[in-house]
């Protein structure tokens, strides 16, 4: 059996440039070199400042916020927001609601993922292209807004982590990456398998899925993501306050703010105001977890979803 | 079933529902004609209710009530079941709530999505004026003014405080109205410039009566201090516009709406956006920019912006309101230091149109579902409702909170109780008159408390001088009703949404110099092909129907 070893990242940097091996860069190539960094700076200058700012805003006092002179740099230094964020007993409350509705909801949704990805990754299996036309079919036509409440109301799933966990629990764009991924692992393998007397599932759970860390890594990061940000399912079917994930508790508050201020005579409310500080200390806790998640993922990233969709 | 089976097409969301709706109106606007108080309805909704209800009288359920509420939960007072507001109710009027909450950031959402789904509950809190009427064809809400002869608070506020022509803008194609306002004794104003009244003094200037006034106002202050402009506005001028507009005779910026004003003597209404009144102002607030004295990124810039030209004493003016006056002041406090400006709301100025204002006594209210008709403890509901938004023992205590627990009577006077903080009273006290107790929430607190005397509590000294000042504005007579059927109101959308759009967008430009005041006739013109005529038809069609039929 022949394998090749595929191409790392990390090997290619370590190679000698060019120079290093005696050769000289052309003219050309240096400018691209020097436009291509110039731009990807640029990009990340762009795509940072935001964060950044939110970051120096989150540690500073209110009046150099309202004053528009916080930058880069905290000024008039100050915790006492994230102090007082923190001993606010409904945002621990929806903090872990979040942790539970993205835990539940992402180990939900890779069982249903995977195995209905496998199913319809095999071209023997009957009835495939109607199974992956059901799929298909969801991602252009739903019930809408109402039909959809009206049901999982009638299930009894309101105001139950069951109505933010199921109903989105299969994203077919993911299904697609990971059909696409094992439709790709040799068959070979998989036979070698049958002949050794592995079932059907023994061999989902022996041989392809050890086979396919990269490719449940990328999905693990996309599921945990999007139900982490999510917000609209549980607005749709929470009725309590202590029931919403952190997400819900960060629009009001923004929400309040903003509200408080600019609509006409904002009713009783338009006498109290959320600083802006406080806007900031909540958006930067929020969206900690996932960031600190990121960089340990994202090495499965690329050649994850690569070798899924590309390779065919 | 025939019930249910309404309320569940009756959509709410429009665009992939629309068909629906259409065949749902059909129907449903037959049974609702047949709606009213039918003695035999009301005998099975007796429970809890009183006998003997009459103006004056506080409301006690005979046996306990539980009312189904939808509450929209306010960020900056989070939903606590036991505050102290829900304990008292239970006590005196025994009264519970069932309560669905939805946050503020997408509160209208969720409430369409519930009536929609038929899965309201009785009370739907925090309704604006004029939001009811999506909901109107679809049956899912009570025509409350069948039965407001069983609020006697409602009709004395209204019959003493002669809000009738109010009322009246908000009947529906049927004569009927859908929701119940807050009410206000008195208008109260709240937005208007504030100026750096320490700059008037240092240069000698007087607090100008009339916005040709606060233009030369705004002249001396550059003379004397220079820059590009001496005037730079938040809100994205909205707010301005909303608040000049009355004085030029004509509606703009937040107050825009529908984009039609009334011509009294026409009797008839035309578009706004282009009346020669509209055009005044226009001119006005062009002539400005022109001049160097407003900062033409006033119409486009973020708050936070406007700001900071403030604190840098770049514009020496802004739009303000009560509460955001006090943050415009915590604002120069860092950049300038407490003590080195003093910056206060100016009395709107008069214009062309007179020292006239314009709005209406109503505020946000409230609507009941259709639901909630067939059940037991109907009437009770609408006797509590009735007391707590509209009795003047309800509207104190919704606002204030219960005598010797959150606050002491002092003669005339009510002052907060010592250990209970509120809008800088008592600033460091360990309880939150909002927030550990529930008062002042706007759920239940309708219009800052409806009369004049508890709408001006709270309030700082100076904003009571203001409100004074502003009391003897004329008003100008809201427009007459002119409700459209479901059909007219989709066409008149489509044709109402490019008109304002068109309208905005060329304010903007004609103001900041952007497109030549010359060009008023082409735009009048273009307006013409943005269907003008036809959407002016279309709103003096249904005022005219309704006339005929209501008259």
């Amino acid at each position: 059996m022949v394998t090749t070893a595929p191409t790392r990242l990390s090997d290619r940097l370590s190679r000698p440039s060019a120079a290093a091996r005696g050769v000289r860069d052309t003219r050309g190539y240096r400018v691209f070199t020097a436009v291509n960094v110039l731009v990807l700076v640029l990009v990340m200058a762009v795509t940072l400042y935001p964060f950044v700012n939110i970051l120096a805003q989150s540690f500073s006092s209110e009046g150099f916020i309202t004053a528009g002179q916080v930058n880069l740099v905290p000024r008039g230094f100050n915790v006492e927001t994230y102090q007082t964020v923190m001993a606010d007993r409904m945002f621990w409350r929806n903090y872990q609601n979040t942790l539970v509705y993205t835990v539940v909801a992402t180990a939900i949704a890779m069982v249903l993922t995977t195995t209905f990805a496998y199913a319809i990754s095999k071209r023997h299996l009957r009835g495939r292209s109607l199974f992956i036309g059901i799929a298909v079919f969801t991602m252009f036509f739903n019930g809408g807004l109402i039909p959809n409440y009206v049901l999982i109301n009638t299930l009894g799933f309101k105001n139950t982590i069951w109505a933010i966990v199921l109903p989105n629990a299969i994203s077919v764009f993911n299904l697609l990456v990971m059909k696409a991924f094992f439709e790709n692992l040799p068959a070979e393998l998989e036979e070698a398998a049958a002949i050794d007397g592995l079932d059907t599932y023994r061999t989902l759970l022996r041989i392809v899925l050890p086979l396919s860390k990269a490719v449940i890594a990328t999905m693990i990061l996309f599921y945990a993501v999007s139900f982490w940000n999510s917000w609209f399912p549980a607005f749709l079917y929470m009725d309590r306050a202590e029931l919403y994930p952190v997400t819900v508790y960060l629009r009001n508050l923004i929400a309040g703010a903003t509200t408080a201020t600019s609509v006409g005579g904002g009713g009783a409310d338009a006498m109290t105001q959320v600083a802006a500080n406080i806007q900031s200390v909540t958006m930067v806790l929020t969206v900690l977890p996932i960031v600190c998640l990121y960089p340990f993922i994202q090495k499965y990233f690329v050649s994850g979803v690569m070798l899924g969709a590309v390779k065919g | 079933m025939r019930n249910q089976r309404k309320r569940v097409l009756g959509g709410v969301t429009a665009g992939a529902l629309a068909l629906t709706l259409g065949a749902c109106s059909a129907d449903g606007g037959t049974t609702d004609g047949e709606d009213g108080v039918d003695a035999a309805d009301l005998e099975s909704g007796m429970d809890g209710a009183m006998e003997d209800y009459g103006v004056g009288d506080t409301f006690v359920a005979t046996e306990p009530v539980s009312i189904s509420l939808l509450y929209r939960d306010h960020p900056n007072y989070p939903l606590d079941e036991d505050w102290l507001f829900f304990e008292h109710i239970e006590e005196q009027s025994n009264v519970t709530f069932d309560i669905t909450t939805a946050p503020l950031s997408d509160y209208e959402q969720r409430r369409s999505l519930l009536i929609g789904a038929g899965d309201a509950p009785d009370v739907i809190s925090v309704v604006y004026p004029g939001q009811e009427a999506q909901f109107v064809a679809s049956g899912a809400i009570l025509p409350l003014s069948d039965y407001v002869d069983l609020m006697p608070h409602f009709q004395d506020k209204v019959e003493r405080w002669d809000l009738q022509d109010e009322l009246e803008t908000l009947r529906q194609e049927d004569g009927k109205f859908y929701m119940l306002p807050g009410l206000y004794e008195q208008l109260r104003y709240d937005y208007t410039v504030a100026l750096r009244t320490d700059v008037l003094d240092e240069l000698g200037l007087e607090e100008p009566g009339t916005w040709d006034e606060f233009r030369d106002v705004l002249q001396a202050i550059k003379d004397d201090r220079g820059g590009s402009y001496v005037f730079s506005d938040r809100w994205q001028g909205n707010a301005l516009l909303n608040v000049a507009s009355a004085q030029f005779g004509t509606i703009a910026g937040w107050g825009f709406g529908q984009g039609v004003v009334f011509d009294e003597d026409a009797g008839e209404y035309r578009y706004a956006g282009a009346t020669d009144e509209y055009r005044e102002m226009v001119e006005y607030f062009a002539g400005l920019v022109e001049d160097g004295l407003m900062d033409p990124e006033s119409f486009t810039q973020e708050d936070d912006q406007a700001f900071a030209k403030l604190a840098n004493e770049q514009s020496y003016a802004i739009t303000t309101n009560a509460q955001e006056l006090l943050g415009n002041r915590t604002t120069l406090e860092t950049s300038l230091g407490a003590g080195n400006f003093e910056l206060d709301k100016i009395r709107v100025p008069a214009g062309p149109e007179g020292d006239v204002m314009r709005g209406m006594r109503i505020e946000n209210g409230f609507m009941v579902s259709s639901a909630a008709a067939e059940k037991p403890n109907f009437v009770a509901t609408l006797q509590f409702l009735d007391w707590l938004f509209y009795s003047d023992e309800g509207l104190e205590f919704a606002r204030w909170g219960v005598e010797g627990e959150t606050f002491e009577r002092e003669g005339d006077t009510r002052v907060l109780a010592e250990d209970v903080e509120f809008l800088g009273q008592n600033e460091g006290a360990p309880q939150h008159l909002q927030n550990d107790f529930g008062f002042f929430n706007g759920v239940f607190s309708l219009a800052h408390g409806s009369t004049r005397d508890l709408v001006l509590t709270h309030i700082p000294e100076e904003e009571v001088q203001w409100q004074e000042a502003m009391s003897d504005k004329e008003m100008l007579p809201p427009g007459p009703p002119w409700p459209m059927n479901e059909m007219e109101r989709e066409q008149a959308s489509l044709y109402q949404t490019a008109l304002v759009d068109y309208t905005n967008q060329n304010t903007l430009a004609f103001i900041t110099g952007q497109r030549s005041l010359d060009e008023w006739d082409a735009y009048v013109a273009e307006l013409e092909g943005q269907n003008m005529t036809a959407y002016e038809e279309l709103v003096n069609g249904a005022y005219q129907r309704y006339q005929e039929n209501n008259a």
